[in-house]
């Protein structure tokens, strides 16, 4: 259950869960501020991104390791991403909204539901 | 030439690759869905979703991967017993963290936000306002069966036990229970059967599709007999949501016995569009997630119950469990604006 390879990196931890703090509160902020949809999605996936990079890098000491890393996590990476991108032709360009045959009995109601939301958040801003 | 790394720390990535291919499946999928459904429910109204508790929990486990890397680093220095303090520190941040999705969870449970429980048109809601009078009247009318008040045939049939039940105030007192019990079912009846018609009544409304104000009654005969008066091409009212919210308000706010029960187990009708597919992955998302924390908590459980004699035997169990645990955050910190933010 040991081995005697523990070496000791001189990375400040504390900083890093400042620095992972100060980046929830980033993402939250954006959450608050009234900016353009797509705008707070970039933002906040990039504060997400930025997150999980500290958390790799200095907490699970990837920057310290050897080039394995690469051999091991690419694959995972590679199929990760490509998942995604598979399914999105079929359901990420048209989900049932717009082609199955329930939405032509559904449109009226749909359209009444997003006549709602869109007066509500016109409200809300 | 072999990986310069023990074996157990190549087992632990090894695995957290599947993980991460696991979790990239549905947090994938998400994204995926939600971008090919105008109209994902987003507002608090709808999806419960509140990201004060979802940025606590953020707090918690960032809190917590801190105090696993320190206990990590004082493994490694051979100081066991801050590290034992470190993990139990992680460890009650586990539970915090699970306390606070329990809370989430209830709030969801409250309202009925679950897969397959929500309706999505104007339509279904309606139907599910019916469908929860219709457990209610059931329930009701089960305790007549039960106690024997009521003797029928078909106990389940409310239709054919309703006629007893209104009759209830003239009949006689059965001979298993007493005067006062009998009288408190007596009075109880009245109550109850009106809900029973008043339930009837929305479904028939329901079933015609017709206006439940502007058409007094949809019992068949009555309905087809108004339709049979129309000129020709002319229809009934349409039913409406409106109608029906105002329907179901006016029960859960007169002044009858059964307000406070229907104002309880009867929800507002609440059509959400996309709302059951935006449950199941809310659930399969963060219960997967919860499933992880709880694993991490054995691994750490497994250290602490060392106690005083931890050693350096357990610093690589320290190490992996650790990096399994900052994994569990890392799928968190993409959780978090996924689901709470965006």
């Amino acid at each position: 259950m040991s081995h005697d390879d523990h070496q000791t990196h001189h990375v400040n931890y504390l900083a890093v869960f400042f620095v992972l703090c100060g980046c929830t509160g980033l993402s939250v902020l954006f959450d608050v501020l009234s900016m353009p949809k797509g705008v707070t999605i970039v933002l906040v996936l990039a504060v997400a991104c930025a997150k999980a990079m500290s958390v790799m890098m200095y907490f699970m000491h990837l920057k310290f390791e050897g080039n394995w890393k690469y051999v091991l996590l690419a694959p995972t990476t590679i199929l990760a991403v490509g998942l995604p991108i598979a399914l999105f032709p079929d359901i990420g360009r048209s989900y049932y909204i717009n082609a199955a045959p329930q939405v032509t009995a559904w449109a009226d109601e749909v359209a009444e539901y997003e006549r709602e939301h869109a007066a509500a958040d016109g409200g809300a801003h | 030439m072999g990986i310069p790394i023990p074996n157990s720390k190549l087992g632990m990535w090894l695995f957290l690759g599947t993980e991460i291919m696991f979790f990239t499946a549905f947090i994938g999928s998400y994204i995926v869905l939600r971008l090919g459904s105008n109209g994902w429910p987003t507002r608090y109204e709808d999806t419960h979703i509140n990201v004060l508790l979802g940025g606590i929990n953020t707090f918690v486990l960032i809190v917590s991967s801190y105090c696993v890397v320190v206990a990590h680093e004082a493994m490694a220095q051979k100081n066991f017993a801050r590290a034992r303090g470190y993990l139990w520190v992680t460890t009650i941040l586990a539970f915090v963290f699970l306390g606070i999705k329990g809370v989430e969870y209830k709030g969801k449970i409250d309202h009925d936000i679950l897969p397959g429980r929500i309706p999505e048109t104007s339509s279904q809601a309606m139907v599910k306002v019916a469908d929860q009078l219709e457990e209610l009247v059931r329930e009701r009318f089960h305790a007549y069966t039960h106690a024997g008040v009521i003797t029928a045939e078909r106990p389940a049939d409310v239709v054919t036990i309703a006629p007893l039940l209104q009759a209830l105030s003239t009949a006689e007192r059965p001979s298993a229970l007493t005067d006062s019990e009998f009288k408190r079912y007596q009075e109880a009846s009245v109550a109850d059967y009106e809900l029973f018609q008043k339930w009837m009544n929305l479904k028939q409304h329901i079933v015609a599709d017709v206006s439940l104000y502007e058409v007094e009654s949809a019992l068949p005969a009555d309905y087809l007999a108004k339709r049979d008066a129309l000129p020709e091409g002319a229809r009934l009212p349409a039913l409406k949501l409106e109608e029906v919210r105002r329907y179901l308000n006016d029960l859960k706010t007169r002044d009858w016995p059964l307000a406070g029960l229907i104002n309880s187990r009867v929800f507002d009708p609440h059509p959400m569009v996309y709302g059951n597919i935006f449950a199941s992955c809310y659930f399969i998302m963060t219960g997967f997630h919860a499933i992880h924390v709880i694993v991490g908590m054995i691994l750490f459980g497994m250290v602490l119950k060392q106690g005083s004699s931890l050693n350096e035997r357990w610093t690589d169990w320290v190490e992996n469990s650790g990096l399994y645990w900052h994994f569990v955050d890392l799928v968190w910190i993409f959780l978090f604006p996924l689901l709470y933010i965006i």
